[in-house]
């Protein structure tokens, strides 16, 4: 966080890491002690600078001596000769000095030849048995298919060759921070293998150094530092630039860096992938000070040339292999899904390949028809609607950084400091989420656990190593891995999935439920003896199924019961229930003593088994052959008796609406359908939405049914003609007349 | 037409004055505030259905449930339905809600707080 305030401790730091990159790394002015430098001026190759332990090897002082003085007759010639051409070709130049073999290593820096002398003795060397091997070795390096297979290799082959105690490859991040991706050592040390080293172990003009300078050695992280003689170069003003040279003496702060790890000697080898530093070979010694020899490190910086050549393919196959795995998850969710579109959220979260295992994050949320369902190590159930949405309104839906988005979701850090959301749309609010913890829960940090402390020095506090852990968790603090780019769109893909199947979902149920209620309307009224029978059913013009159900159920003996029924609730649900109450309500016509016993047996139908569920329904029971009529009601609309002296609703005998009470207690009126007396039963859409209300719709339908014809199929044209309810809701009239 | 469910106090109780249709497409409103307004299981509501215009299958469905949600969470629950308001009465008393719903006619029915809440 940005926000957080500097501590005076972490003033000092922040002022010790900036020496820290102040520091003149390529420009040290000395040397290590294990060879001597001398800065020559061409043609006639006279010593400008020498190292101050120059004396001692030559057995002479060295300033302004020809650097062919120094050599024998037979070793100057093959030096001239070899300035004539390419200086990469003639190192190492192998000379006798003081009747011992040293190594000269050449190259020009500040318009002067800068020649280092390294003596043999006191090397490791591998032998010429490795050396014979070396085919083998390449081999095996380019035949790597994978990253881990090539750094393995690698790391094995360089510790062959070299001798260290432990030779690792590090990786770096986005942020330069190092993770140790292969590793081969001693047995007796533990792994390094999987953990972390911070940015700051090291610093930026060291990783820009180590982009033109493949090899870094040093044998003896104890050695006492020797300077340059002069220590100002005369034709530049400054001291030699030895950003090139072998020898060049390393930071005071590296050295105190290895002194806490317990390293002796180190040496590291720069892998860079097209241009870029992407990480090194680094390797240690901890039983005391350790120096290949020259052409041991010669090949071991081949083979970490070799292996940067063959990052380019396995690194973006590595990253490849991310995006097949997500693309595989994504088809097996997306077959979860296409199977059981009706339970969505079940798919995602219930099934073999969950919505978590789509890419890797730690935890994962499905937010579908309101219902949030978690998988997986996520913020609290509470917690994880308000942070997503506040994501998505801020348009942020993909973050590595959650608190610099949502400043108050920054206490969600340990769970959520990286969210990837996509939003299913649909108008309810619905996402699918996925959750990373703080980076810094998941690396392991390596190093030894020295307390840090800054080192109190003439030059005021300087950073002492292993702060730079504190300074790092600080710069990673609330973030999480960054989410790729084909992570997200996995996820805007699945969204659109589930978008795209509830509208389909929806579709289908509209069909579906109008199928429904198709069965449950007759397509054709049946012929009853004695009875004349008029329906009209007219669907809501929103295209939304009612629950409204008509029914003509005979019975034995020549009786036909008339039912009409509203189901409270609209859709699939509501159709779904109507069909259930049609069939009971059908059962207990046929077996009951009458309506009131057939609404009572359907009243304990939905206690039992439709819990909450509110229905009305009324029967009238017919007798064609004396015209008797037993009417029941259950919360409907009273049912309209048409006679030829004018028409009136049977207001007696109604109870309440089904559902209401556990024991109803229907009661039955009768009546008598005399001559041309005509029984209207009809549903609240009839009525209802009328101007004045239910009231004035009643009587309205009361008038016109007085002054319409005789006919039930003229008198519901009629009717509907005169009344011309809203198409808001659904109508269902039938019309009952002896023949 | 406009609807609204206003939190508001009613005979010192807090309530729910329902403007408007309380009809299909409202209904689930009402039963948002309810359940919202029942989620700290006070010892009373009311649901005023004064100002309301019209009463569907769907609305007197909301207010049974309603109804048993507050049984479920120990709150006593008054249902404000005048006589005077017919779009409304009517479809109540054609349900017979009343047999399941505390209906009462005027806040004025509604025991004060100090009565207790034994009432219905």
């Amino acid at each position: 966080m940005t926000s957080r305030p500097a501590d005076p401790a972490t003033a000092v730091d922040a002022a010790a890491l900036a020496r820290c990159a102040d520091e003149p790394i390529a420009v040290p002015g000395a040397v290590q002690p294990h060879g001597v430098l001398l800065a020559a001026a061409e043609p006639d190759l006279a010593v400008v600078v020498a190292s101050a332990n120059a004396a001692a090897l030559f057995g002479r002082p060295v300033a302004g001596a020809a650097l062919g003085e120094l050599l024998s007759p037979d070793d100057a010639a093959r030096l001239r000769a070899g300035l004539r051409g390419d200086l990469a070709e003639v190192n190492p130049l192998r000379v006798r000095v003081g009747g011992a073999d040293v190594d000269v290593v050449l190259h020009r820096a500040d318009g002067l030849l800068v020649a280092e002398w390294e003596p043999v003795p006191g090397a490791e060397q591998a032998g010429a048995a490795w050396h014979r091997r070396l085919p083998t070795v390449l081999q095996r390096l380019s035949a790597a298919a994978t990253l881990e297979e090539l750094t393995g290799a690698l790391a094995r082959d360089v510790r062959a060759l070299t001798g260290f105690d432990r030779v690792m490859v590090y990786r770096f991040d986005a942020g330069w921070n190092g993770e140790v991706i292969a590793e081969d050592r001693r047995a007796d040390l533990e792994p390094f293998l999987g953990l972390w080293f911070p940015a700051g172990d090291i610093p930026a003009q060291a990783r820009a150094l180590y982009t033109t300078n493949w090899m870094r050695l040093i044998p003896d992280a104890g050695y006492a530092r020797v300077p340059l003689e002069p220590a100002v170069t005369p034709a530049t003003g400054r001291p030699l630039d030895l950003a090139g040279a072998m020898l060049r003496s390393v930071s005071p702060v590296h050295l105190e860096y290895l002194a806490n790890m317990g390293v002796a000697a180190s040496m590291s080898i720069s892998l860079i992938d097209r241009g870029r530093l992407w990480g090194l070979v680094a390797c240690h010694h901890y039983a005391g000070p350790h120096r290949p020899s020259y052409p041991d490190r010669t090949a071991a910086e081949f083979l970490g040339r070799t292996a940067s050549l063959l990052l380019p393919t396995l690194v973006s196959a590595d990253e490849q292999s991310g995006v097949v795995e997500v693309a595989q998850r994504q088809a097996e969710l997306a077959a979860a899904v296409g199977s059981n579109p009706r339970a969505l959220a079940a798919a995602l979260t219930g099934g073999g390949t969950t919505a978590l295992d789509l890419l890797p994050a730690a935890g994962a949320a499905v937010r579908l028809g309101g219902e949030l369902h978690l998988l997986g190590s996520t913020p609290p159930a509470e917690r994880v609607v308000p942070l997503v949405r506040a994501l998505l309104d801020a348009g942020v839906p993909v973050t590595d950084a959650v608190s610099r988005a949502v400043p108050e979701a920054a206490d969600l850090a340990a769970t959520a400091s990286g969210v990837l959301a996509a939003e299913v749309a649909g108008g309810r609010g619905d996402f699918v989420a996925w959750f990373r913890p703080e980076t810094l829960r998941e690396i392991t940090w390596g190093g030894n656990p020295y307390t840090s402390k800054t080192a109190q020095t003439d030059a005021g506090p300087r950073l002492s190593p292993r702060r730079s852990f504190d300074a790092w968790s600080e710069t990673v603090r609330e973030t999480s891995r960054p989410w790729r780019a084909h992570e997200a769109s996995a996820a805007r893909a699945l969204a659109a999935l589930l978008t795209r199947t509830r509208v389909d979902q929806a579709a289908e149920d509209d069909r579906l439920a109008t199928a429904l209620q198709r069965t449950l309307l007759l397509d054709q009224l049946p012929k009853v003896p004695g009875v004349e029978l008029a329906a009209r059913y007219r669907p809501s013009e929103d295209d939304v199924v009612g629950g409204d159900w008509y029914d003509l159920v005979p019975l034995p003996g020549g009786r036909v019961s008339i039912v009409l029924g509203d189901v409270a609730g609209h859709g699939l649900a509501a159709a779904a229930i109507t069909a259930q109450l049609r069939h009971a309500l059908r059962a207990h016509l046929l077996r009951a003593s009458g309506p009131g016993a057939a609404l009572d047996g359907l009243n304990e139908v939905i206690g039992a088994l439709l819990p909450g569920e509110l229905a009305t329904a009324v029967v009238a029971e017919l007798d064609p052959a004396t015209g008797e009529v037993v009417v029941a009601n259950a919360g409907h609309l009273p049912v309209l008796h048409a006679s030829a002296g004018g028409a009136s609703y049977l207001h007696e005998g109604r109870g309440p609406a089904l559902g209401l009470l556990d024991v109803a207690g229907y009661r039955e009126i009768r009546l008598t359908l005399a001559g041309a007396d005509r029984l209207l039963l009809f549903s609240d859409g009839l009525v209802e939405r009328g101007a004045g209300g239910l009231a004035a719709g009643m009587a309205e339908l009361r008038d016109a049914v007085a002054a319409g014809p005789v006919a039930p199929q003229a008198l519901l044209d009629a009717v509907l003609g005169a009344l011309d309810p809203p198409r808001t809701d659904d109508v269902t009239l039938l019309g009952i007349a002896r023949t | 037409m406009l609807f609204d469910v206003e939190r508001s106090t009613i005979a010192g109780r807090p309530a729910l004055t329902v403007r408007g249709e309380l009809d299909i497409a409202t209904a689930p409103q009402l039963a948002d505030a309810a359940e919202a307004l029942l989620a700290s299981s006070p010892a009373a509501i009311v649901v005023d259905l004064t100002p309301t215009v019209f009463l569907d299958s769907s609305g007197a469905h909301t207010l049974v449930t309603i109804t048993r949600r507050a049984a479920a969470a120990g709150t006593v629950l008054h249902v404000v339905a005048p006589r005077a308001n017919r779009p409304v009465r009517l479809p109540i008393d054609l349900l017979q809600l009343d047999t399941v719903v505390p209906i009462v006619d005027s806040a004025g029915e509604i025991p004060g707080i100090a009565a207790g809440h034994d009432a219905t």
